[in-house]
C-alpha cells in the first residue's frame, strides 16, 4: 500500500512537469493552429542549457532561468516570425517543425553526444532532496515543477480571461480574420504567444535537468507523454491540461510501480486513445482556448 | 405527397437555441424560399437537412424514408444535394474537375471514364465552360457561386438547399443568378432557397417560410407574409411597424 | 501501363546484367535499398498525399512487418515463406485499427491522426521492449533464417523480394490515382465535410487508404528484417523510416504517385553517398534542413516541375552524368549518379518566374498545366 501511496504521489508531482511540457503545444494548437513539434527539442535544449551553464559557471542550475527563458522567448518569438513570413499552414507545420525537430535534436546530439549528462550533486542540491509527507516522499525537483505548474495554470488562466492580451488571444483562437478585423494585431499576438509558450517549455526543461539524467533520446520518449496530455486536457485549456498532466503523470507512475518502468508508455497511450474514444474535446467542455 | 416533411426539428449550440421546435413541408418540384434576420437559424436548418448536425429532437422524412440523423453522404445518395455560404470549391482542382468528382460520387453514381466529358453539361448550363480548366484561385466571386451550382446540380438531386447564393453578388450578378435558380427549377428539381436579398426570393418562390430566433412565425404565399405584422417586427423592429 | 511491364522486366534482369557485366555487387545491393524506399515512401504517400492526412506512423507499420517475421521465423520456427504474409497482415490489422478509432472523430481528425502515429511507434517499440515472447530487450537473430532456394542467394533473394514488393506499392499508388477512390481522396484532402455533403464515402475511404498504407509498409518491412539481421528495438522502431518517407515524398511531390518514387531515388542516392563519405553525423542536420527548406519552397515537389520543364530535366541530368563519367571525376557510377541528380534538383528549384526570365521564353518548356491531377482524368497515362 505504501508503495502504491508514493507510486500515486510522485505520479501527481510528475504530472505537473508532464502540464508544463504540454502547455507550450496546447497554447499553440489551441490559438495559433500550429502544432509545433519543435517543443520537444525546446525542453531537451532548455536542459542541456541548463547543465552546461551550471557545470560550466558553477551556478545554482535554477539560476540559469534568467538565462534560458528569455532565451527561449525569443526563440519561440522568432520562429513565430519565420512562420508568418512563410504562410505556414497546419499541414506544413506538422513538416516544417518536424524537420526543425530534427535538425536540433542531431545538434544536440553533435554537441553533447548521446551520453547521459547529469548535473553533479555537489552543484545540484536539489536531485535527491524530498520533503516527507504523511509517510510519503516528495522529491523535490518534481515538487518544484508541480508547484510552478499549479502557479502557471493558474496565471495563465486570469491572463487569457481578465487582461486584454487575453483576450486577443482568444479572439485569435476562435477566428483570427474576424480579430483582425476587430483592429486585434494577429501577427504580435502571435508572436508573443508563441514566446511565452516556448518559454514553459524551457521551464520545463529546467526541472528536468534539475530532477534526473538526460541524453538525445529523451525529447521522442515524451511523445507519447505529451499527446495524452494535450488532447485530455483540451487544446489551449491551462488549467484543463493541468489536470490531464496530473492524471496522465498517476497512471504513469502507478503502471510504473505496480506493473513495470517499461509499461507506463502502453498505458499513457490507452489513456489517449480512452480519450479519442470518449473524450475528444478534452476535460473541459467549453471549446475555446480559456 | 411532400417531398420532405420536417417535424418539431430542435438543434442547441451550447447554450444558444438555434431550431426551436421548426416544422414545415416541401412539395415535390416547389421552391420554397427561407427568410429571417440574421442569426435566426437558416443555416442551422440547412445543416441539419444536409446531414452536417445532427438534431436534438424532431424527426425529417424525406421521400418516404426516415433520414432523421443521416449522415451526410447518405443524404447526398438518396438526392439531397447543398451549396455553401462561402463557396467551398476542392482547391487542388479545376472547374472540370470539381464538377466531375461530383457527378462521379453524387446521387447517380458514376464512374470515371466519360465524368470529364459529362461535365461539361453543367459548365455549359452554368456558363463555365471558359474557365473549365483554370485553377480555382483564378475565378471570381460569381464564377464561384456558379461553380457552387454546378457541382450540386452534377449530383443530378431530387432536392437543391441553395445557402445565401446570392450573399455578396452585384444587382447584376444576382439577376442572372435568378434566372439560372429558374432554369434549374424547371428542369423539375425542388429548391430550398435560404436568402437573404428579400426581393429576389420574393420574386422566385412559390411560398416562403419566415424563421426568427429559431422559430417559425410565418408560412405561406410571398406577398401575404411580407406583410405579416410580426415578419416585418422581427426585421426591423417596433420601429419598421410604424413606418 | 506497357511502360510499367517495360521498367518491371528491365529491373527483374539487372541483377543478371550486373553479373555479366562484371560490375560490383555493390549495384545490386544499391538498387534493392531503393526499392525499399520506393515501397515505403509510395505506400506512406497515398494515405498522406493523397488523402491529407498526415502519418508519422510509417515506423510503426514497418516495425510489426519486421518483428512479425523475426517473432515467427527466430521463436516458432515458422518458414520465411509463411511469415512473410503475416507481416503485412498484422501491420494491416494494426492501421485499420487505429482507423476505426480516429477516423470517425467528428473535429480534429487530421491533427489528432498525425500526433496519434506519433506516439505509436514509440509505444510499439515500448511493447516489444517489456514482452520477452516479442523481444524483451534482447534482441532477435534473423541470420538463422533459411530463405526459400529458389530466390537464389541472399542479396539476389533481396533483390527480387523488394522488387516485387515495391512495383505492387507503386502499381496500388498508381491505380488508386487514376480511380474513382483517388478522386475521393483528393476531394477529402481539399474539404473532407464537402466530400462527405457530395456523397463520398470518406470513413471507408480513408480505411482503404491507411490500409494500403500500413500493408505494404509491414510486408516490405517483414523482408527486411532478413537485411537488418539482428533485429532490435532501437535498430527497428527509430525516426530513420518515418523522417526519410516524408522527406522523399514531400521532395518529389505529395500530390501524384511518381512523387515519392522520385524523391526516394534522389534522397536515398543523396543519403548512400553522404554516408559513404563518413557524413553520418552531418545528416540528419541536412536533412531536418532539407526538409524545412523542401516544404517552405517546393510548393508541389519536384516532379510537377520535372515534367514541365522535361527538357531541361534530360538535358542536365544526363549532360552531367557525361560530363562525370568521361572525366571520371568520381570513384563510382552511384556518385555520378547522385552528382546529376542533385546538379538536376537544384536547377529544377528555381522558382518559376525567374526560371521564365532566365529562359528569355517567360515560360517552361511546356504549358504550365492546372495542378498536377488532371492526367486521371485526360486519361493520358502514367
Amino acid at each position: 500500500m505504501g508503495l502504491l501511496a508514493q507510486g500515486i504521489a510522485t505520479g501527481i508531482l510528475i504530472g505537473g512537469l508532464y502540464a508544463l511540457m504540454s502547455l507550450g503545444i496546447s497554447l499553440s494548437w489551441g490559438a495559433l493552429k500550429i502544432i509545433n513539434l519543435a517543443h520537444f527539442s525546446f525542453i531537451l535544449l532548455s536542459a542541456y542549457l541548463v547543465y552546461q551553464i551550471t557545470i560550466s559557471f558553477g551556478v545554482d542550475p535554477l539560476l540559469t532561468t534568467g538565462v534560458v527563458l528569455p532565451l527561449f522567448f525569443v526563440f519561440g518569438a522568432l520562429m513565430q516570425m519565420f512562420f508568418h513570413r512563410f504562410k505556414v499552414d497546419e499541414f506544413k507545420s506538422l513538416i516544417v517543425t518536424f524537420g526543425v525537430f530534427i535538425i536540433l535534436q542531431s545538434m544536440m546530439q553533435s554537441i553533447w553526444s548521446a551520453d547521459f549528462r547529469t548535473i553533479a550533486p555537489d552543484l545540484n542540491i536539489y536531485r535527491s532532496s524530498s520533503i516527507r509527507i504523511a509517510g510519503v516522499a516528495l522529491p523535490i525537483p518534481s515538487l518544484m515543477a508541480f508547484l510552478a505548474a499549479v502557479l502557471i495554470a493558474v496565471a495563465m488562466s486570469v491572463l487569457l480571461s481578465r487582461t486584454y492580451f487575453g483576450k486577443a488571444v482568444r479572439a485569435v483562437a476562435q477566428d483570427a480574420e474576424m480579430a483582425r478585423a476587430f483592429g486585434v494585431d494577429t501577427k504580435r499576438v502571435a508572436v508573443l504567444l508563441s514566446g511565452l509558450s516556448a518559454v514553459f517549455s524551457a521551464l520545463a526543461g529546467v526541472f528536468i535537468a534539475v530532477g534526473q539524467q538526460i541524453f538525445p533520446g529523451l525529447a521522442v520518449s515524451w511523445f507519447g507523454i505529451v499527446f495524452p496530455v494535450v488532447i485530455l486536457g483540451g487544446l489551449g485549456h491551462t488549467v484543463g491540461t493541468l489536470t490531464a498532466g496530473v492524471i496522465v503523470g498517476v497512471a504513469y507512475g502507478v503502471a510504473a510501480v505496480m506493473w513495470a518502468p517499461l509499461a507506463a508508455p502502453l498505458v499513457t497511450f490507452l489513456i489517449l486513445i480512452a480519450a479519442l474514444l470518449f473524450r475528444p474535446h478534452g476535460l473541459l467542455t467549453s471549446r475555446s482556448v480559456a | 405527397m411532400s417531398l420532405l416533411t420536417v417535424t418539431d426539428v430542435s438543434k442547441r449550440f451550447g447554450g444558444v437555441v438555434a431550431l426551436d421546435g421548426v416544422s414545415m413541408t416541401m412539395g415535390e418540384g416547389e421552391i420554397l424560399g427561407l427568410v429571417g434576420p440574421n442569426g435566426s437559424g437558416k443555416s442551422t436548418l440547412i445543416n441539419v437537412l444536409s446531414g452536417f448536425y445532427p438534431t436534438d429532437r424532431g424527426t425529417v422524412v424525406f421521400g418516404g424514408e426516415d433520414t432523421t440523423g443521416a449522415p451526410a453522404h447518405k443524404l447526398a445518395a438518396l438526392g439531397i444535394a447543398r451549396t455553401y455560404q462561402i463557396p467551398r470549391p476542392f482547391g487542388t482542382m479545376t472547374p472540370r474537375e470539381n464538377i466531375a468528382v461530383s457527378y462521379m460520387f453524387g446521387h447517380s453514381r458514376h464512374s470515371l471514364e466519360g465524368a470529364r466529358d459529362a461535365a461539361q453539361e453543367w459548365l455549359d448550363f452554368t456558363g463555365l465552360a471558359g474557365v473549365a480548366d483554370i485553377g480555382i484561385e483564378e475565378l471570381t466571386l460569381h464564377q464561384l457561386k456558379f461553380l457552387e451550382l454546378a457541382r450540386a446540380l452534377a449530383t443530378q438531386p431530387n432536392l437543391l438547399l441553395l445557402d445565401e447564393v446570392l450573399a455578396g453578388l452585384n444587382p447584376s450578378e444576382i439577376n442572372e443568378s435568378v434566372e439560372m435558380i429558374r432554369r434549374i427549377h424547371a428542369q423539375g428539381i425542388t429548391i430550398l432557397i435560404v436568402e437573404h436579398v428579400v426581393r429576389a426570393v420574393t420574386a422566385l418562390s412559390d411560398r416562403l417560410v419566415v424563421l426568427n430566433q429559431g422559430a417559425v412565425i410565418a408560412e405561406g404565399e410571398p406577398e401575404a407574409v411580407m406583410s405579416n405584422p410580426a415578419v416585418v417586427t422581427a426585421y426591423l423592429g417596433d420601429r419598421g411597424r410604424r413606418a | 501501363m506497357t511502360g510499367f511491364v517495360v521498367v518491371a522486366i528491365a529491373l527483374f534482369l539487372t541483377p543478371a546484367i550486373v553479373k555479366a557485366a562484371d560490375m560490383p555487387p555493390f549495384f545490386v545491393i544499391f538498387l534493392f535499398s531503393v526499392f525499399f524506399w520506393v515501397a515505403q515512401a509510395s505506400s506512406w504517400n497515398v494515405l498522406t498525399g493523397f488523402s491529407g492526412y498526415f502519418s508519422f506512423g510509417q515506423g510503426a507499420w514497418f516495425g510489426i512487418g519486421v518483428y512479425a517475421v523475426a517473432v515467427l521465423t527466430g521463436k516458432h520456427g515458422w518458414s520465411f515463406i509463411a511469415a512473410l504474409p503475416m507481416a503485412g497482415f498484422l501491420a494491416l490489422v494494426a492501421g485499420l485499427g487505429l482507423g476505426l478509432v480516429v477516423f470517425r472523430l467528428r473535429r480534429l481528425t487530421g491533427e489528432i491522426f498525425a500526433l496519434t502515429t506519433l506516439a505509436i511507434a514509440f509505444v510499439l517499440a515500448a511493447l516489444a521492449r517489456l514482452v520477452p515472447a516479442i523481444d524483451g530487450g534482447t534482441g532477435i537473430f534473423m541470420t538463422g533464417t533459411p530463405i526459400p532456394e529458389f530466390l537464389g542467394e541472399f542479396n539476389t533473394a533481396m533483390y527480387r523480394m523488394t522488387l516485387t514488393i515495391m512495383l505492387l506499392a507503386v502499381l496500388a499508388s498508381y491505380l488508386t490515382y487514376s480511380s474513382r477512390l483517388g478522386w475521393g481522396l483528393f476531394s477529402i484532402r481539399d474539404d473532407e465535410s464537402v466530400a462527405g455533403g457530395l456523397g463520398i464515402p470518406v470513413f471507408r475511404y480513408k480505411m482503404i487508404a491507411l490500409g494500403i498504407n500500413a500493408f505494404f509498409a509491414g510486408l516490405m518491412g517483414g523482408v527486411w528484417s532478413l537485411r537488418i539481421g539482428f533485429v532490435t528495438v532501437d535498430e527497428v522502431f527509430n525516426i530513420r523510416v518515418p523522417l526519410f518517407v516524408i522527406l522523399m515524398s514531400v521532395l518529389g511531390g505529395l500530390g501524384h504517385w511518381m512523387g515519392p518514387v522520385v524523391g526516394a531515388v534522389i534522397i536515398f542516392t543523396l543519403s548512400d553517398r553522404l554516408n559513404s563519405a563518413g557524413l553520418t553525423d552531418v545528416n540528419q542536420i541536412i536533412i531536418g534542413s532539407l526538409l524545412v527548406v523542401l516544404a517552405l519552397a517546393v510548393k508541389d515537389g519536384i516532379y510537377g516541375r520535372m515534367r514541365d520543364r522535361w527538357l531541361t530535366t534530360l538535358i542536365t541530368f544526363f549532360g552531367v552524368m557525361v560530363v562525370t563519367a568521361i572525366f571520371d571525376l568520381t570513384g563510382s557510377l552511384i556518385s555520378d549518379f547522385a552528382i546529376a541528380m542533385v546538379t538536376t534538383v537544384v536547377v529544377l528549384m528555381v522558382p518559376d518566374r525567374l526560371w521564365g526570365r532566365i529562359r528569355g521564353r517567360g515560360g517552361p518548356d511546356r504549358e504550365e498545366g492546372p495542378p498536377v491531377g488532371i492526367e486521371a482524368m485526360t486519361g493520358s497515362g502514367p
